[in-house]
């Protein structure tokens, strides 16, 4: 029971030793903005409906909904980053141990980093060709929207380092890797 | 390189980057950015393709949904559903495994999510099955099973993607996916009934009980009355009905059963803007690889080889896919399955002359078959862990299971009028109907 109240925390203390205290607040302002993306969405989808209901729909809240749920995407893309909270084909990795495993998390990280670059760097030069394209009828810069790849990008490979350095410095295994979920006693 | 060689590199890619242990996403837009300098295509535009793979309104869907299962189970209103399942099925024999099925099937009226029911259930159902003498792996495998029905039973998130993705009705995949997610329950029970350990002896409830438990949770039990009916009144797209049910569990349900949990709620959003995004990552990355899959022509490679076997035979077709199907879902969730195959999907429909809707849910009831098959059985992975088995012993376990689940495939497969049935009295155009000329009356084609 504990464990699953443990998966809720604003800063998760799993793989502790791959984290640096230095960057916790950044995982827990990344937490707090998914709640208010997904807070706000929801918000604005229920004005959506109420004003359309009373005959005065304001047509800019469903550009705002959007911007929030993608918002919420991309930075819950970065927070899974670091929470290691993605979804994955396979545990193998975590049954391996010493210099196997080693050599495999920091290919994973390395591939994660490749992309990450790569998103902010092409994202970047994505959203600023957006400047040009506008959202109708608000004419609101489509920049507004793809400026969250970038973004995303930057923090996904700020954890990928952060991962790198740590699991060299002190190895990627870890308690939770034998860590028991259950919520029946042995 | 021949874009089948490109593919293969693409798909070969993802896999072995996706088992090594990179995340789905990242390993997916991996495969996808190789795969890119291969062809003339700028990777710019590629990763401009993540951001417009999510920006669809049918997919706020999604998120609200999960937010609904996720409040449901944070606040624990669900015990109340669970105590009526318990009045009215738990003094069968094998009567919480009865109980495990029968408030799946509730609770897959409300969430689109299999992994919140198989948490609901681990946290609740699951000590009691363990004090009651049930094997662990049984547990597991039932819970995972039952869990399967909250994405066929509407609302379900992978109706959901797969009708913003595919262009077809929401609401009318929401319909067909009742018929076999009601036979997935009926199976359970059945088989639990005459194969599955038999627990402990209890009475029947006395009708009054019923008739309180029925009251308790007759607020919980709305929603899926206000979802359905939302839709098929016309009033709600999918996403406002989502939208209006999260609203009603935070205005009325947590103020009226769990008052003290107000103070919860911004770590249940926290938390519930977390977990949407992981599908949707995943979503923005599967819809650049389906992409790449559609310029390279992959459907008719593809289709190439099923229409080899199968000609235009619109049951061997969805047969073959479902073959595939069942291959995929081994190996891959079914979220980015359904994005990346929707290419093939919709060029096998159309050479087969099968309905979209039939199709869909053919697709829909085979992947979830995926989320209790090893190695990457989602469902099965969380209830074992959550129960305290090994997944191997979870999966020898669920063995016989698969037989319930083949069984609603094959009657899906050939049964289209039976599945087809609710969605043609209440939705009529999700199937192709259309009004006649000067009358309200539908015309159906054959």
């Amino acid at each position: 029971m504990a464990e699953l109240q443990h998966h809720r925390a604003l800063i998760l203390q799993r793989h502790r030793h791959l984290k640096w205290r230095a960057f916790d607040w950044l995982e827990a302002l990344l937490m707090v903005l998914c709640g208010v993306c997904i807070f706000m969405f929801t918000l604005a989808a229920l004005c959506d409906v109420v004003t359309r209901a009373i005959g005065a729909p304001w047509l800019w809240l469903q550009q705002g909904t959007t911007a929030f749920f993608c918002w919420g995407v991309f930075l819950g893309m970065a927070a899974a980053t670091r929470r290691n909270d993605h979804f994955y084909l396979t545990e193998i990795t975590k049954r391996l141990t010493g210099t196997p495993r080693s050599v495999i998390e920091i290919a994973n990280r390395l591939i994660v980093l490749v992309v990450s670059v790569l998103l902010t760097w092409f994202g970047w030069k994505n959203a600023m060709l957006d400047l040009g394209s506008f959202r109708m009828p608000s004419l609101i810069p489509l920049t507004v929207y793809t400026g969250i790849v970038p973004a995303a990008g930057v923090l996904i490979g700020l954890f990928s380092i952060e991962q790198l350095v740590n699991g060299w410095r002190n190895g990627f295994e870890g308690p939770e890797d034998r860590e028991n979920v259950a919520v029946l006693p042995e | 390189m021949s874009n089948g060689a490109i593919l293969i590199l693409m798909g070969c890619l993802f896999l072995l980057f996706g088992y090594m242990g990179v995340p789905v996403t990242f390993a997916l837009i991996a495969g996808v950015l190789l795969a890119v300098q291969f062809t003339q295509i700028s990777m710019q535009s590629m990763v401009g393709q993540l951001f417009h793979g999510i920006d669809s309104e049918a997919l706020l869907a999604v998120p609200f949904f999960l937010l609904v299962g996720e409040l449901m189970a944070s606040s624990d209103v669900v015990h109340r559903m669970i105590r009526l399942a318990q009045t009215l099925v738990g003094h069968m024999r094998g009567g919480l495994a009865q109980v495990v099925t029968l408030f799946s099937m509730f609770f897959a009226g409300i969430s689109g999510s299999s992994v919140a029911d198989v948490a609901v259930l681990s946290r609740t159902v699951a000590p009691e099955m363990d004090k009651e003498g049930y094997d662990r792996a049984f547990t597991a495998a039932l819970i995972a099973s039952a869990s399967t029905m909250a994405n066929l039973i509407p609302p379900s998130i992978m109706a959901i993607v797969y009708g913003a993705t595919g262009n077809v009705s929401i609401g009318g995949l929401f319909l067909a996916g009742v018929v076999p997610g009601v036979l997935i329950g009926i199976g359970l029970m059945v088989y639990s009934y005459f194969w599955g350990p038999a627990g402990i002896k209890k009475k029947r409830a006395p009708f009054a009980e019923i008739a309180a438990a029925s009251r308790d949770s007759a607020l919980p039990m709305v929603i899926p009355v206000i979802i359905m009916g939302g839709i098929l009144s016309g009033w709600f797209t999918p996403t406002e009905a989502g939208m209006i049910a999260a609203i009603y569990v935070l205005v009325v349900l947590i103020p009226v059963f769990r008052p003290h949990h107000v103070y919860e709620l911004p770590r249940d959003f926290m938390y519930a803007g977390l977990l949407y995004s992981l599908p949707l990552a995943a979503v923005a990355a599967a819809s650049a690889f389906g992409w790449m899959v559609a310029y390279l022509r992959g459907p008719d490679i593809v289709a190439g080889y099923i229409t080899g076997i199968a000609g235009t035979s619109g049951p061997m077709i969805m047969f073959l896919l479902v073959v595939l199907f069942v291959i995929v879902g081994d190996f891959l969730d079914a979220v980015p399955a359904i994005i990346i195959f929707m290419p093939i999907i919709n060029k096998l429909t159309e050479i087969g002359d099968i309905k979209p809707l039939h199709m869909g849910v053919v697709v829909i009831t085979t992947l979830v078959f995926g989320l209790i098959t090893p190695p990457y059985g989602l469902s099965l992975l969380v209830a074992s862990k959550y129960v305290g088995v090994g997944f191997g012993r979870a999966v020898v376990r669920s063995l016989p299971l698969y037989a319930v689940f083949f069984l609603t495939i094959a009657f899906v497969v050939l049964f289209p009028d039976v599945v087809l049935w609710l969605p043609k009295m209440l939705l009529p155009e999700s199937v192709g109907c259309f009004k006649g000329p000067g009358s309200s009356a539908y015309i159906c084609p054959p």
